[in-house]
């Protein structure tokens, strides 16, 4: 088996690859840059912060799709899913990549900011326009997004698994992810699919003497406050896990969020601020 | 002697017209109508069909959300990555 890591949308990104042809690695990995220099919002000349800069615009095809899953996210999600929470994810503190931002000193508070702005969609002349005073942030889907395109060429040549910072995209034979939970580990054996991780164990930093982390309760446009301190899930693909652990994460509690994963199925490892590991949606 | 043909004349004319009367009854196909208003029972089997094609639809539904949930379980195999608060 190969394994191949780099640094790519300001995290780690791992391949695994039953397959001795290695050259598609470096192709792989090409792909998650060109896909940073669309997406990424800590970049000024990205495609992503020349749309926010200039509020509309046509857009690529690769930010066009991303927009799309993201606004059928929010939809799925009830809206706890949110792609226009950039300037709420500013405003908590998280204004440039997170390397950067661990070693920042105090700032001055910015203005709390609003969510749930209307994004308008032209497919066929891929245009974008954004409703005035909303930017987007795409960070909530992009990786797991990049992942499952990584899978998806790798694994036409054989069994593959693509971790993007945590979003795991994976195919072709039973692989054993762990999860950290609750100070030890479960190990999850996953034959398709995806799992990604939400949480404020990770991305969390000080402001104004308040803890402050990167996941956006849409409703009050702030950080979320919860008892809930990771949430797993393994879905169809990276992408729909990503956007499911955010929005248990942001069901309001442990209790609800394990009912949720129970009734709809989701396939869930949930920690507590207790340290109690919770498993729900069919795993045991 | 003179025969009176009068009564055998009612006599045919009542048969005829009973056999007519006969006949126009049987092609009206009674039973058909019959069979064919909406009873309780047939209103009642009528909403059962509909609630059995409804729980097919649902069955179907359901069993393709459960092909497209990813096949994963908890495992004690030593693990090849880790997931993380990404």
């Amino acid at each position: 088996m190969i394994r191949h890591a780099f640094t790519a949308m300001g995290t780690e990104v791992e391949l695994l690859f039953d397959a001795e042809d290695s050259s598609l690695l470096r192709e792989v990995e090409a792909e998650f840059r060109r896909l940073e220099t669309v997406l990424s919002r800590f970049r000024p000349d990205s495609e992503l912060s020349r749309l926010n800069e200039a509020g509309a615009g046509e857009v690529g095809p690769d930010l066009l799709e991303a927009i799309e899953l993201a606004v059928a996210a929010r939809a799925r999600s009830g809206g706890r899913f949110d792609p226009t929470v950039h300037d709420a994810v500013l405003a908590a503190g998280y204004d440039r990549s997170f390397e950067l931002l661990e070693g920042a000193g105090p700032e001055a508070a910015r203005p709390q900011a609003r969510v749930g702005g209307m994004i308008e969609i032209d497919r066929p002349a891929g245009h974008v326009a954004l409703e005035p005073g909303f930017r987007l942030d795409l960070g909530g889907i992009a990786k797991g997004w990049a992942a499952d395109r990584a899978l998806a060429v790798l694994a036409n040549v054989g069994p593959a698994l693509v971790n993007a910072g945590g979003d795991v995209a994976a195919r072709g034979r039973m692989w054993t992810i762990a999860v950290e939970a609750g100070g030890g580990e479960v190990t999850l054996g996953l034959e398709e699919g995806g799992v990604a991780t939400s949480g404020r164990d990770r991305r969390a930093w000080m402001r104004d003497g308040k803890a402050r982390h990167h996941l956006i309760d849409p409703v009050t446009g702030l950080p979320a406050e919860s008892d809930i301190v990771t949430v797993t899930v393994a879905a169809g693909s990276a992408c729909e896990a990503e956007v499911l652990a955010k929005a248990l994460f942001l069901a309001g509690d442990s209790r609800r969020a394990v009912d949720e994963a129970d009734l709809a199925e989701i396939p869930t490892v949930l920690t507590t601020s207790t340290g109690e590991v919770l498993l729900a949606g069919g795993l045991q | 002697m003179t025969t009176d043909h009068a009564p055998r004349l009612y006599a045919l004319a009542g048969s005829i017209l009973g056999l007519f009367l006969a006949w126009a009854g049987i092609a009206a196909h009674p039973w058909a109508q019959t069979a064919s208003s909406a009873t309780p029972t047939s209103a009642a089997l009528e909403a059962y069909t509909r609630r059995l094609n409804a729980d097919a639809a649902l069955v179907a539904a359901l069993s393709g959300r459960r092909l497209a949930t990813p096949s994963v379980r908890v495992v004690t195999l030593p693990p090849l990555t880790t997931t993380r608060t990404s």
